[in-house]
């Protein structure tokens, strides 16, 4: 059984910022940090909710979204996004992804929900990275949101007076 | 004393910070139950409810003054108390409460009004040789008149509304092409948040610190400081973070802006708390911005060093008291800071992140003072404010206060929302922090970084994702994913069968 050493069972969980963490199956509730083991007890009681303890510290968890093998969890009131591939899928993964890396549309999204006050740009216009490209109003706050990349306008999705929810795409820039 | 009955024209925390100390000094209190939220823990602080949640009006009980005036009158109540934001700086309201024999626990509608009125309070300043930015006389009309006068003073100037506070109506301008633009977003701005679209111009001082003073007056024309606090960290003008001394003052600096905040204080004849901003350049030159005739969200840190507590003190003084202290009595012993606790998502550009409460679970450290308008199973709601609590902690001098501050943003347990605390965890680590350099430009210019993680929680958040992952697909033997050669599980196969889930 040679081959069971070389295709180890495992699982990753790649973070959103390209983080790479390996966890060996079965999953053990401890992890191992230079020589050391520590015990990770996941716990829940009437009082504090759900929550990790560690190294004699708790900390609180949730899981905000749980889709498929993508799973967004708040850890000590951050939040991380990880997808969870097996060494086969990552691999793919990684061919899959290979060639990209270069010109893919920037979305412009609405940081939070609120008004669409004004929109300073038109389809075609080029902006650059910094600039102000929709006036968004939220919390009786005028917000700019601002273009992430030097580009080109290509969609404009929102509309001046319309209402939008957190996340709604406004604008699209091709770099 | 006069003031028998407080009516509470405001909600959350402050509403339990006025009513904790009118209990101590057993005055009773009247809070105003609304339908935004009819369980709010307010409430249970107060000796009478008055239940306005069949109010259908569009503007919140808390703005309206005709109807709090009839609240006062129909409760009983001989006082009010407005707090900070809603109609604490509105004058008009100030004055209704004097024509009808309600006592207003906060200073004078003329001084309200003057301090109100940026155009007004520049023009008392000047005359009482207050120094200051350089800026226009009066209100600018329009871009063209704009762009002459920032062509005088020089860019970077910083157009403000005159009604304004709070950041709102305000915007930075560093060059001629960007004045249109900047003009009439900090107009209408300030046209939807103060009623008032008229703004001014003022040289921009660049990367400054925030200084404010608490001032005290009484009605005989006593009027004395109570030191300062340093509010410099904060982000689009909104504070997150206050703390009381500053580091960059010395005893000599504070008594001479000191005598310049009460000065202009007098100027007004103001009685109550208020307290006079300046701005700090990195020469310690010193700018009056504005004076706040209110209460501040940040008053505890003052109270901390030099143990007076101002909701009483604002009470004795509306009471026709007069001050029972002098200058030379007050001393600041300690250091305190604020962090203002907030569901917001750090994330995300402070995004408003509101929701219910989930548990709540607050330090009990001595040198620990929480104060909160919230408990477990409580609501922060998308029409108020975005505040948690105030996490104020105590030390003898400035590195003991940040390292109980540290301790106690450990031991804060809050669950529901997302909040502000990694990116106070981040603050107190932060050398620039640390050494006391920071000014107002930190947040925009020194971070890189806005939250504060150690070493292993996101490798401990991966575990949890992978754990999640097992128990979701792979606990169940007939889906256990077999890895043997030639035996690998199609991933795509893998992704339907969770699906299936």
């Amino acid at each position: 059984m040679a081959n069971d050493k070389l295709q180890k069972k495992k699982l990753y969980a790649l973070s959103s910022e390209n983080r790479q963490f390996s966890f060996n199956l079965p999953l053990k509730h401890s992890i191992k940090i230079g020589k050391r083991e520590y015990d990770v007890k996941l716990k829940a009681d009437e009082k504090l909710g759900t929550y990790i303890l560690w190294k004699n510290r708790k900390y609180p968890v949730e899981i905000v979204k749980s889709r498929q093998n993508k799973y967004e969890i708040l850890f000590n009131d951050i939040s991380y996004t990880f997808t969870v591939e097996t060494p086969f899928s990552l691999q793919r993964m990684k061919v899959l992804t290979a060639g990209k890396g270069k010109a893919t549309t920037e979305y412009v999204k609405a940081p939070m929900p609120g008004k669409i006050i004004d929109i300073l740009v038109r389809e075609g216009s080029t902006v650059q990275r910094g600039e102000a490209v929709v006036i968004l109003e939220a919390m009786k706050m005028q917000n700019e949101i601002l273009s992430p990349a030097n580009g080109t306008i290509v969609k404009i999705s929102a509309r001046p007076g319309s209402n939008v929810m957190k996340d709604d795409l406004l604008v699209e820039i091709k770099p | 004393m006069k003031i028998k009955r407080i009516l509470i024209a405001n909600r959350g925390e402050i509403a339990i910070r006025i009513m904790k100390t009118a209990r101590l000094m057993k005055i009773e209190t009247v809070a105003v139950k609304t339908a935004a939220e009819p369980n709010a823990m307010y409430l249970s602080y107060a000796d009478f409810i008055f239940d306005n949640t069949e109010d259908n009006s569009e503007v919140p009980v808390f703005l309206d003054i005709e109807k709090l005036i009839a609240i006062a009158l129909q409760m009983e109540a001989n006082a009010v108390h407005p707090g900070y934001g809603f109609l604490a700086e509105n004058a008009y309201f100030a004055q209704k409460c004097i024509d009808n024999k309600i006592i207003f626990i906060g200073p004078s509608p003329d001084a309200i009004y003057k301090m109100g009125n940026k155009t007004i309070a520049r023009n008392l300043a000047l005359k009482n040789k207050i120094p200051m930015a350089m800026g226009s006389q009066g209100n600018i009309a329009n871009e063209e008149e704009a762009i002459k006068m920032a062509e005088k003073i020089g860019y970077p100037v910083i157009i403000k509304a005159a009604s304004g506070g709070g950041g709102r109506g305000m915007r930075i301008v560093r060059k001629k092409d960007e004045m249109e633009k900047m003009f009439s977003i900090a107009s209408k701005e300030a046209e939807k948040s103060f009623n008032d679209p008229s703004v001014f111009i003022e040289k921009y001082i660049e990367n400054p610190k925030h200084i404010e003073f608490q001032i005290l007056g009484d009605t005989k024309g006593n009027v004395i400081h109570l030191g300062e606090r340093e509010c410099s960290i904060q982000r689009k003008h909104q504070k997150l973070l206050e703390e009381a001394p500053s580091s960059a003052l010395d005893d000599k600096l504070r008594k001479k802006m000191g005598s310049m905040a009460i000065q202009i204080a007098k100027a007004v004849n103001y009685y109550s708390a208020g307290t006079v901003e300046f701005l700090l350049d990195s020469e310690k030159n010193f700018y009056f911005m504005e004076m706040n005739t209110r209460i501040q969200v940040e008053h505890p840190v003052t109270e901390e060093i030099t143990g007076i507590d101002l909701i009483e003190q604002q009470i004795r003084i509306a009471n026709g008291e007069a001050l029972k202290f002098r200058q030379e009595d007050i001393k600041l012993t300690g250091w305190a800071i604020e962090c203002r606790i907030n569901a917001e998502d750090v994330q995300a550009g402070f995004a408003p992140d509101p929701g219910k409460i989930e548990s709540l679970s607050m330090p009990t450290d001595a040198c620990v003072r929480v104060d909160t308008g919230v408990q477990r199973g409580s609501s922060i709601v998308p029409s108020y404010d975005s505040m948690i609590a105030k996490l104020i902690v105590k030390g003898k001098d400035r590195k003991d206060a940040l390292k109980n501050t540290k301790m106690a943003l450990d031991k804060v347990w809050i669950k529901g929302t997302k909040t502000t605390l990694p990116f106070f965890r981040m603050l107190v680590r932060h050398p620039k922090f640390q050494n006391g350099t920071f000014t107002t430009a930190f947040i925009e210019k020194d971070l890189e970084k806005f939250y504060y993680n150690s070493e292993y929680e996101e490798m401990l958040a991966a575990w949890l994702a992978i754990k999640l992952f097992v128990e979701e697909n792979l606990s169940d033997d007939s889906i256990s994913v077999d890895y043997k050669n030639g035996k690998e599980l199609n991933p795509w196969l893998l992704n339907k069968r969770i699906s299936q889930f």
